[in-house]
C-alpha cells in the first residue's frame, strides 16, 4: 500500500470515530423533516416533540445547527460509568464496556455537553476508567508471548492504539523463538 | 529480520561479523580476513560476515566462537538488570542485538540455540515495558522538545536501544501521538 508507514499498521481514532456514528442514537427534533432516504437507509420522519432514532453523524450535524436535542445512552451516566470505574480498579479483568465507547462518549460530550447532564463529571470518569485499563493493559505487555493473546472486554480504541506495537513484539518473539529439533 | 530473502531487516541483521577459526589452510583468500597476508593458515583466527560464514561452517572449514555479544558477560550483566545493558553499544549504531542473535542462533545446534533463544527472549519480554512505557511518555511532550527531568536512565535507555526496539519505540509514540491529539480534538476545532 502506499500509506505512509504510520498508518498502515492500524486505523486513525478519527476513522474509528466515523465509524462509530454510523450508530444509532435517540434525539428530540425541534424541526420536522419528512422520510429521508439517505446512503445508509432511511430514516425520520422527524415529528417534534416525538423522540427518534437516527444515526449519531446526522444527530451531531442536526445539533450543531440546534435543531434537535440529544438523548444521551443508556451507559452515558454517571452511575453506570462509576459502577464500571469502580469495578475495573478492584477487578483484575477489565470490566465489560460498549464496544465504541470512547468515540461516542468523546463525540456526544464534544457536541451536546448541554444535553447530557453531568458533562464534566463525565469526562473524568471516563478519563479515569481511560488510564484504569490502560495501566492494565500494561501489565498484559508483560505477559506477552507468541503465541495467541486474549484481552476480553478491551474497546476499540484501545484495541487500535496498541495494535501496532502489540503484534510487531509477538511477531519479533516468533522470530526469536528456537522450535526444537530445527538445524 | 525475518528469512525472507528480501527482507531488508534480515539484510541488515547480517551486517555483523562472526569470529572464525579456520581448520584447513586455505591459500589465496587472506583477503577475506582484511589482512594483507596471501593464505589463510590452519587454526588461524578471522572475522569473516554472517553472510560468508554460512556456507564457511556448514562446509566444515572453520569453527566459530559464540560472539561478545552474546557472551557470558552480556548474559550475566542482563540477567542483573535488563534495561541497564546498551544494546547499541554491542552491535554498532543502527545494529539489530536481536537480529543478530537470530542469525547466529540458525547455526548453533539445538542445545546453544535454546540458551541463546532464551537469553533473547527473556531480554526482549523484560525491555519492552521500558520502551512501551517512555513512548508514551514522549508521545506527551509537544515540539519544544525534552525535557530536562527525564532522568539520565531514561536516556541512556533510549540510546541504548537496538535497532528492531527503536522500530517498536517509533510504532507505539505514533500511535500515542494520534491519540492524544484526537482526544484534544473538538467540533469547534473542526467546523
Amino acid at each position: 500500500m502506499s500509506l505512509p508507514p504510520s498508518l498502515r499498521t492500524s486505523a486513525t481514532p478519527t476513522e474509528l470515530e466515523l465509524i462509530a456514528s454510523q450508530q444509532l442514537i435517540e434525539i428530540i427534533p425541534l424541526i420536522a423533516m419528512e422520510k429521508t432516504a439517505f446512503i445508509s437507509g432511511a430514516y425520520g420522519p422527524l415529528r417534534p416533540p416525538h423522540r427518534a432514532k437516527v444515526p449519531i453523524w446526522m444527530a451531531v450535524n442536526l445539533k450543531l445547527k440546534k435543531k434537535c436535542h440529544i438523548m444521551a445512552p443508556y451507559w452515558l451516566n454517571t452511575e453506570f460509568l462509576q459502577a464500571r470505574l469502580n469495578e475495573e480498579t478492584t477487578e483484575s479483568g477489565f470490566s465489560r464496556l460498549p464496544f465504541r465507547f470512547s468515540e461516542v462518549s468523546k463525540v456526544l460530550l464534544d457536541v451536546a455537553p448541554d444535553d447530557i447532564p453531568d458533562a464534566d463529571k463525565l469526562r473524568y470518569i471516563l478519563k479515569d476508567l481511560r488510564e484504569a485499563r490502560q495501566a492494565k493493559s500494561r501489565e498484559g505487555l508483560a505477559n506477552l508471548d507468541r503465541g495467541e493473546f486474549s484481552l476480553p472486554n478491551f474497546c476499540s480504541m484501545e484495541i487500535n492504539e496498541v495494535r501496532p506495537f502489540f503484534i510487531r513484539s509477538m511477531a519479533i518473539l516468533q522470530q526469536l523463538y528456537r522450535e526444537p529439533g530445527e538445524t | 529480520m525475518d528469512d525472507d530473502y528480501f527482507s531488508i531487516d534480515a539484510i541488515l541483521a547480517e551486517n555483523q561479523k562472526f569470529q572464525c577459526t579456520f581448520k584447513q589452510e586455505i591459500p589465496d583468500m587472506g583477503h577475506l580476513g582484511g589482512g594483507s597476508e596471501r593464505d589463510i593458515r590452519a587454526q588461524s583466527k578471522r572475522q569473516i560476515p554472517i553472510w560468508l560464514a554460512y556456507t564457511i561452517i556448514y562446509s566444515d572449514w572453520a569453527d566459530f566462537d559464540i560472539p561478545t555479544a552474546f557472551g557470558l558477560k552480556v548474559r550475566n550483566a542482563l540477567k542483573a538488570e535488563t534495561r541497564s545493558v546498551r544494546l547499541s553499544n554491542l552491535v554498532g549504531a543502527g545494529g539489530s542485538w536481536y537480529g543478530f542473535g537470530k542469525t547466529t542462533m540458525d547455526i548453533l545446534n539445538d542445545e546453544q540455540a535454546k540458551v541463546l533463544s532464551e537469553m533473547l527472549t527473556t531480554t526482549f519480554k523484560g525491555r519492552l515495558i521500558e520502551v512501551i512505557d517512555q513512548a508514551q511518555h514522549f508521545a506527551a511532550l509537544g515540539p519544544v522538545g525534552a525535557s530536562g527531568n527525564t532522568g539520565d536512565f531514561s536516556q541512556a535507555f533510549r540510546e541504548g536501544l537496538d535497532a528492531t526496539e527503536r522500530d517498536l519505540f517509533t510504532l507505539a509514540q505514533e500511535s500515542s501521538k494520534r491519540m492524544r491529539r484526537w482526544h484534544e480534538e473538538t467540533e469547534r476545532s473542526k467546523r
